[in-house]
């Protein structure tokens, strides 16, 4: 029961971070704990959870995806060109279209993955270079104004003034939790990520699970493209440049790993919102924005070795259980055989 | 110092043929290497758990046991790849408390492992001098390299030029090339052979014995682990047995029998039957001669051609054939884990191809894969769920897994197959080798299929999860379903099959019924000898073989 205890914690030990990193910002930086503070968090997370998973799902089935911050440009990039300056689209077509678009970026990304077997990282680090290419060529340094419903994903605010964006960040992530945990195609997904060769020969077919998740990380690069449009009501060419190494770095933070067939929704998602509470936290103590971005390289490498001990512990943890057992065992042998050998 | 105990075996008529002993006279020398209470835990297994062994100066010393006992584990242990997580090893004397590899090296022992392990875009003569390269201030001196290499390779009669790449050596010549480089590169003085005789072909072998006998004369002391009774008896002056990982006092090779051997290998209770089927519980194999599969003229270019089998619902059959014959690669032609290019196969009435595994799978045949790490088991997977993996369809609805009956199905699976298991949702990563195993065989049992392909299922498992296989492949599995069966081993085929068909070089050239079972006959056939085959086999020509059992 002790052991169960002790795992549950280790396994779950990036919510511990997230929960002492707030506490330790509560008690030494006074505003932040408060209530707008804490819904600014929420809210400029958002679009970054989005990319987190998008990587984490990746990371799952044991390939990698540099393209996803290019996507999250292009996505809504050509949508809205399209939608007001070549033609006119109405804007629900428009968010939808910017989703359509992601998955379809990202199908072809798992496509040529899966099937032409061609290396992840470098297909998708010409995708990423293509698609960032493009949008640079395409659209001017800025694109606005957006129709008030295309900006509403990232921009309004209900109820007591909670982002909608929260609330798309909690249901997309409570979404895929279920669908990773509870469905035969999570299962399915997760098992392909843990060893691909076996899968395959155990009737699953992997090829379809490589670009289910290329094509769902296209699709929340997506999500992620309209929520940043949303929030800062234009589309900008420099969107979400290099984001993709903070994806990594959250969705490896949350318990995803190089190898693959390891993470859940859950602890990315704690993933995320810790760079985002370490970025906020930066700013809130002043610290200029070049700096912001080594402190953030330098806390996400205490993070990461924290989860490297926390891996080793667990091993430790488990191997201690099995020593004491096992001296317990010897010595009820002794006496018997064993000891009449020496 | 303990000597060899005679009396507790009786001495049978000399059962080794003595041509390539040595005499036997290095009972009273120095205690070389002395392996104390040693013991060794891995997750969830353990290993070793109290192992003593006196290895004597200019001895060649045997290390054998049963598949898991922990033979690989311990010379691991002695040559620094892995610590020990308790108990001491002495090398002349003097004990070594933290022994690396790198003290191993100083201490002049050499490893040959289980698998070669060469670098294959190196040259034979650069893989022979990896690490030990021949240099004159940090520059290689190429030309005395190979001339080394050259005059190494000549001492140990292997013919290959020193400047192809190791790829382009087979991999018995590979193990071979590792062998000379432990022996004679590395100039150690302690050398452990890891059952490098496992991926030798037969004349391999025998050089591989000339050189482990050309060392001891030269004044080595030798480990050396095989599983092979014959072989250790004909090679090794004393051996030491493992056991569920603890040893025995070491016993002299001279004193020793075969039968001896092998019961000390198994423990008290050892049977050559030991799986101890029943078999007029069993419904005489193919009473039903309803088909489960049937393949005609299935060939894949430069592997296999014109296989011609016929299983029946019921039905166990053996494919017996030496390493290379195209059994495994048959197996997955079938399973459609490879392409075949010619053939049919007929299951439940339809022909057909299977072009994925999920295709063959959706039919009701079900492939078991030789290599259980990399291509059976999703280690970091729990075992609940890696046990219900072909069966998720079952357990599910609308898309949903259903906890409950996840639960109660992996319940099922770990309880019909005895599985040890601490708890469902420990990850299977941690099982030890047969418990791993067993979870695969439940887990392409869970989805009731039609037709099993089973290969090597009782590779590299002890003899008691063996027993608990084949019994469950005879009583079970072929209850309803018709198996198709290879092991690495004749014996179990022999023990359990109702046919055994003999491949050699791509194609089946004898089949075996039952109750003309000749352990003799069919390893003939298997090595190509055509003498006396109850099937007449018709060579060279491409007429189909006669598949229905002789009765």
């Amino acid at each position: 029961m002790v052991l169960r205890f002790k795992l549950l914690i280790l396994d779950n030990l990036i919510w511990g971070l997230v929960l002492g990193f707030f506490i330790l910002n509560a008690l030494f930086t006074p505003q932040f704990a408060t209530y707008d503070n804490v819904l600014d968090i929420l809210f400029h997370s958002s679009a970054m959870s989005m990319l987190v998973l998008a990587e984490g799902l990746v990371l799952v089935i044991g390939a990698l995806d540099l393209s996803i911050d290019s996507i999250a440009a292009f996505a809504p990039g050509i949508v809205c060109l399209m939608g007001l300056r070549w033609a006119h689209l109405d804007p629900i077509s428009m968010i939808i279209l910017t989703l359509v678009a992601g998955a379809l970026i990202g199908a072809l990304n798992g496509w040529f993955v899966a099937v032409i077997k061609l290396n992840p990282f470098v297909e998708t680090l010409a995708m990423e270079i293509v698609l960032r290419g493009l949008v640079l060529f395409l659209v001017p340094i800025s694109l606005f104004p957006l129709p008030y419903i295309y900006q509403a994903p990232g921009s309004l605010r209900v109820l007591s003034n909670v982002p909608v964006a929260v609330f798309i960040m909690l249901a997309v992530y409570s979404g895929v939790e279920v669908v990773m945990r509870y469905t035969t195609f999570g299962r399915r997904f997760v098992a392909t990520g843990g060893n691909p060769r076996a899968s395959f020969i155990a009737g699953i077919n992997t090829r379809r699970m490589i670009i289910a998740a290329f094509m769902l990380a296209g699709l929340l690069a997506g999500v992620a493209g309209l929520l940043i449009a949303g929030r800062q009501g234009s589309i900008s060419n420099t969107m979400a440049q290099n984001d993709v190494i903070m994806a990594f770095a959250g969705a490896i933070l949350g318990g995803a790993t190089l190898q693959g067939g390891k993470g859940a929704p859950v602890g990315m998602l704690g993933g995320a919102l810790l760079l985002g509470m370490i970025s906020n936290a930066l700013n809130l103590l002043g610290v200029g924005v070049t700096l912001v971005y080594a402190t953030e390289g330098a806390l996400i490498f205490v993070a990461v070795v924290i989860d490297r001990v926390r891996e080793k512990v667990r091993v430790q943890v488990l191997k201690k259980e099995q020593v004491k057992r096992f001296r317990l065992e010897t010595m009820e042998t002794k006496g018997g055989d064993l000891a009449s050998s020496s | 110092m303990t000597l060899p105990q005679a009396g507790v075996q009786a001495v049978h008529e000399h059962a080794t043929d003595g041509g390539a002993m040595e005499p036997y006279d290095v009972l009273q020398g120095e205690v070389i290497l002395k392996i104390d209470e040693v013991y060794k835990l891995f997750p969830g297994t353990v290993a070793l758990k109290k192992v003593n062994v006196d290895v004597l100066k200019g001895e060649i010393h045997g290390i054998i046991g049963k598949n898991g006992a922990g033979k690989s584990t311990l010379v691991s242990i002695v040559a620094g790849l892995e610590a020990a997580t308790g108990g001491t090893i002495y090398v002349r004397g003097k004990p070594l408390p933290r022994l690396t590899r790198a003290v191993a090296k100083r201490e002049r022992i050499a490893i040959v492992p289980q698998e070669p392990q060469v670098i294959p875009d190196f040259t034979v003569a650069e893989n022979l001098f990896l690490g030990s390269e021949i240099a004159t201030s940090g520059f290689i001196s190429w030309s005395s390299l190979h001339r080394r290499s050259r005059d190494i390779l000549d001492q140990c009669g292997l013919p290959f030029d020193t400047h192809i790449k190791a790829a382009d050596l087979s991999v018995s010549e590979q193990q071979l090339l590792l062998v000379a480089k432990a022996c004679y590169v590395e100039q150690a003085e302690i050398i452990i052979f890891d059952e490098a005789s496992a991926s030798l072909t037969e004349r391999d072998e025998e050089t591989l014995h000339r050189i482990v006998f050309d060392r001891k004369q030269a004044g080595c002391t030798i480990l050396y682990i095989s599983h092979r009774i014959d072989e250790l008896l004909k090679v090794c002056d004393r051996v030491t047995v493992l056991q569920d990982g603890q040893s025995s006092e070491a016993q002299s090779c001279e004193l020793l029998g075969e039968e001896d051997l092998a019961s000390l290998i198994v423990g008290e209770n050892y049977t050559r039957n030991a799986a101890d089927l029943d078999w007029s519980a069993i419904s005489d194999g193919a009473t039903g001669r309803e088909v489960a599969i049937a393949i005609e003229g299935l060939g894949q270019a430069g592997v296999f051609e014109g296989i011609n089998l016929t299983v029946y619902r019921g039905e166990v059959v053996g494919l017996a054939g030496l390493r290379g014959s195209g059994r495994t690669e048959l197996l997955k032609a079938v399973a459609g884990v490879e392409r075949a290019d010619a053939g049919l196969v007929t299951v439940g009435g339809k022909s057909a191809l299977f072009s994925s595994p999920s295709a063959a799978i959706s039919k009701g045949v079900v492939y078991l894969p030789e290599d259980r790490e990399h291509e059976g088991i999703i280690g970091t997977l729990s075992v609940r769920i890696n046990c219900v993996l072909n069966a998720l369809d079952q357990v599910s609805r609308y898309g949903f897994v259903r906890r409950s009956w996840e639960s109660a199905k992996a319940a099922e699976v770990i309880r019909s197959l005895d599985i040890a298991v601490a708890d469902m949702g420990q990850e299977v990563s941690q099982l030890s080798g047969g418990n791993k195993q067993k979870v695969l065989v439940g887990r392409i049992a869970a989805s009731k299929p039609r037709v099993f392909l089973l290969d090597e299922p009782t590779r590299g498992v002890d003899v008691g999860t063996r027993d608990s296989i084949m019994r469950i492949v005879r009583y079970t599995l072929a209850q309803s379903a018709g198996v198709v069966i290879t092991s690495p081993g004749l014996e179990d085929l022999l023990e359990i099959c109702d046919r055994i068909a003999v491949m050699r070089r791509g194609r089946i050239v004898a089949e075996f019924s039952r109750d003309h079972f000749d352990e003799r006959e069919i390893y003939l056939a298997m090595q190509g000898a055509t003498e006396s085959l109850p099937v007449e086999p018709s060579p060279g020509t491409s007429a189909p073989v006669s598949t229905s059992p002789t009765t």
